[in-house]
């Protein structure tokens, strides 16, 4: 990894930016506990100072500066190197003893370094300025303890700031080769999904971190586009083959017109047979279409709250007349006040496909009976009839588009009655349920439909 | 009627406005959204019939633009785009009616018809009378010759609206949409069986028959002629 390429990796920087946020929180941390160590060794400082003057006032009697002369020399004796220094000046400014030269401080505590006080030493100096009897003592200690502490303090910082930076970058590096590794082979897989394997999937460590979420989840939205792909290709495909044979009538239709038309004679029925099968196929794209649109799910965002009740009235009464004239019954039992959320257009044509369903499959004589039923969080719809109903091994099939059952395959409809109404469930996060409507010995087909009930 | 016709597929351009000047009609055809946009502004027609998707200004923003510069003339749309949507959206643009391709011409005749002679809002009747036969939109009650009839809710409407269009046709989709609010095919004979029970209760009974069928169109009631 080149150094700038390094630069560019997110986990890179990341320690990076962690390791400089280190830094400044170690420095202020030294700062902090520095001012609080400076202030108590000063304060000790000044309490010996403070002492010191005590001591040497105290052995000032009366006026007799003698002894007190004497004392002051005694401990300039015992500190040459500078230590400590004193300065016992007369009342009129003259230098009595001391081991600095005259030096005018200012009373109380003060501050001089070393050329002030025309010494040679490497430390400031921390002075105590007080008048004792009738003379001026200046005491003094040297700060030298207190730089020590400074340097000392200076140094430890550095090396540990030279640490966190060597870790970090350190650290940095091999986090970001191992993220770049990972990263990679995601890198890897997607690029084989751009270039049209859907079968490719990333690979995850299984470990459940967030980078094997994201793994997962795009895995589970690559499984969704197979999917769909997939689904897009068998429609394709059924459209094709469904198309086609319609199409061919058509052809032949014509074919057959202009070949009578060449001869003289009338083409008026092959016309209208013509234009019958142009309408048939318009209607089984129309439909295609409608149901791919429904899939798509863009019109949760019409959905209000719909009557169920009164919907499936209104549709019993358009429907009982037509069923009436096929010699059947067609009849609303049970049907209480069910509110859902829904797309109220939708869910009359859902609807009216079942009624239609029922009235065309079953023989005369046949009873339907659409039923409304309240559940704990669920209201269902059910329309049951009397007729041949759906070979169990069907049911599942009769959802798919195009399908017809074998033995109405030379009856005319598009066979996608049942899968406009499966697609119509699932926009409305409904379940469908095909069944048995059992009366008496005979088996007929109850459809349900199971809507959540609206809030 | 005068019609401005705004499709740039010339066959069914040509189909559509042959057949409209065979009824009767004079129509304009143009072959461009703007042009459409700039003509329908300068003249005055009875009934605009545009195509959704044209060339240089769509059918939408046409539309948009015609009834934002004060322009009421009534619109159909003729489209390709059948989705569930695509019917709300040009109804909300400011058309009229709505018509998906590919259609018959009776159709289109049928829903020209009933656009141009749409009565202005403040000439709509409470009570319509066609021949002997009274509708009475606010105690909704019908009478033939005097007697009253019974009718369910929907068959009502159905005459309500049939009288409404008095001497034209409604065809079986018009029906649909207009009485049932249904904008799908439905796979059964739905109009005809309701046709025919609204026949036997206002027509049956009585000598001359209103109700008429046109036959491959849909339904007209209009007096005897």
């Amino acid at each position: 990894m080149r150094p700038a390429d390094l630069l560019r990796r997110t986990s890179f920087r990341f320690v990076i930016t962690m390791a400089l946020f280190v830094l400044a929180a170690l420095l202020l941390a030294g700062a902090v506990g520095y001012g609080l160590m400076h202030a108590q060794l000063t304060a000790r400082q000044d309490a010996r100072v403070t002492e010191i003057f005590a001591s040497l006032e105290q052995t000032m009697l009366a006026d007799d500066a003698q002894d007190l002369i004497e004392v002051v020399t005694a401990r300039i004796a015992a500190s040459p190197d500078h230590a400590s220094v004193y300065l016992l000046k007369s009342a009129s400014g003259q230098v009595l003893v001391g081991n600095i030269p005259d030096f005018t401080a200012k009373p109380g505590w003060s501050m001089a370094d070393a050329t002030q006080l025309g010494i040679v030493t490497d430390y400031p100096y921390r002075l105590f300025t007080g008048i004792v009897g009738a003379f001026s003592l200046t005491v003094g200690l040297s700060d030298g303890d207190l730089d020590d502490l400074r340097e000392l303090v200076a140094a430890a910082l550095g090396w540990a700031a030279l640490a966190v930076l060597v870790a970090a970058i350190g650290v940095g590096w091999v986090l970001a080769h191992r993220m770049q590794h990972r990263l990679d082979r995601v890198d890897a897989a997607l690029h084989l999904v751009a270039q049209g394997d859907l079968a490719a999937r990333l690979p995850s460590t299984g470990q459940g971190d967030d980078l094997d979420r994201i793994t997962q989840s795009i895995n589970a939205a690559l499984e969704r586009l197979a999917d769909v792909v997939t689904a897009m290709h068998t429609v394709s495909t059924d459209i094709a083959h469904d198309l086609r044979t319609p199409l061919n009538r058509l052809r032949i239709r014509i074919e057959t017109a202009s070949q009578k038309a060449g001869t003289g004679q009338s083409v008026v029925d092959d016309l209208a047979a013509a234009m019958a099968e142009g309408d048939q196929i318009n209607e089984t794209f129309t439909a295609l279409l409608r149901i791919a649109q429904i899939e798509a799910a863009d019109r949760r965002t019409q959905f209000q709250a719909v009557n169920l009740t009164a919907l499936l009235q209104n549709l019993v009464a358009l429907y009982a007349p037509v069923a009436e004239d096929a010699g059947m019954t067609l009849v609303a039992v049970n049907a209480p006040d069910a509110q859902i959320d829904g797309d109220p257009d939708l869910i009359t044509q859902m609807l009216a496909n079942l009624i239609e369903n029922s009235i065309r499959h079953c023989p005369p004589g046949s009873m339907i009976e659409c039923g409304l039923v309240q559940r704990a969080a669920q209201v269902v719809v059910r329309v049951a009839d009397t007729g041949p109903g759906i070979p169990l091994a069907e049911r599942s099939a009769v959802l798919r588009r195009l399908y017809r059952l074998e033995r109405s395959r030379t009856t005319d409809g598009a066979g996608l009655g049942l899968s406009m109404v499966k697609a119509i469930v699932d926009l409305h996060h409904a379940a469908l349920t095909l069944g048995d409507a059992t009366q008496g010995a005979h088996v007929g087909l109850a459809v349900e439909i199971a809507f959540p009930r609206s809030l | 009627m005068r019609i401005l016709m705004i499709e740039d597929d010339v066959t069914t351009a040509d189909y559509a406005s042959r057949g409209l000047i065979e009824s009767g009609h004079s129509c304009d055809v143009l072959g461009n959204g703007a042009d459409g946009l700039f003509q329908a502004t300068r003249e005055s027609y009875d009934v605009i019939i545009a195509d959704r998707m044209l060339p240089g200004l769509d059918g939408l923003s046409m539309v948009r633009a015609l009834r934002a510069a004060g322009i009421k003339t009534p619109v159909l749309f003729l489209s390709a785009l059948g989705g569930i949507n695509d019917r709300v959206e040009g109804l909300e643009s400011g058309a009229d009616d709505y018509l998906t391709k590919p259609f018959a011409f009776a159709e289109l005749l049928a829903r020209v018809n009933a656009l141009a002679r749409r009565p202005p809002v403040q000439a709509i009747k409470t009570k319509l009378q066609v021949g002997d036969l009274e509708l009475d939109l606010i105690l909704r009650v019908a009478r033939r010759a005097g007697q009253l009839i019974d009718l369910l809710p929907k068959e009502f409407i159905l005459l309500r609206v049939l009288m409404q269009a008095e001497g034209r046709v409604m065809t079986r989709t018009m029906l649909l949409e207009r009485v049932w609010d249904f904008h799908f095919d439905p796979k059964t004979s739905v109009v005809e069986t309701h046709i025919s029970r609204l026949r036997a209760k206002i027509d049956k009974p009585f000598e001359a028959a209103l109700l008429h069928t046109v036959k491959g169109v849909g339904y007209s009631v209009h007096a005897p002629r």
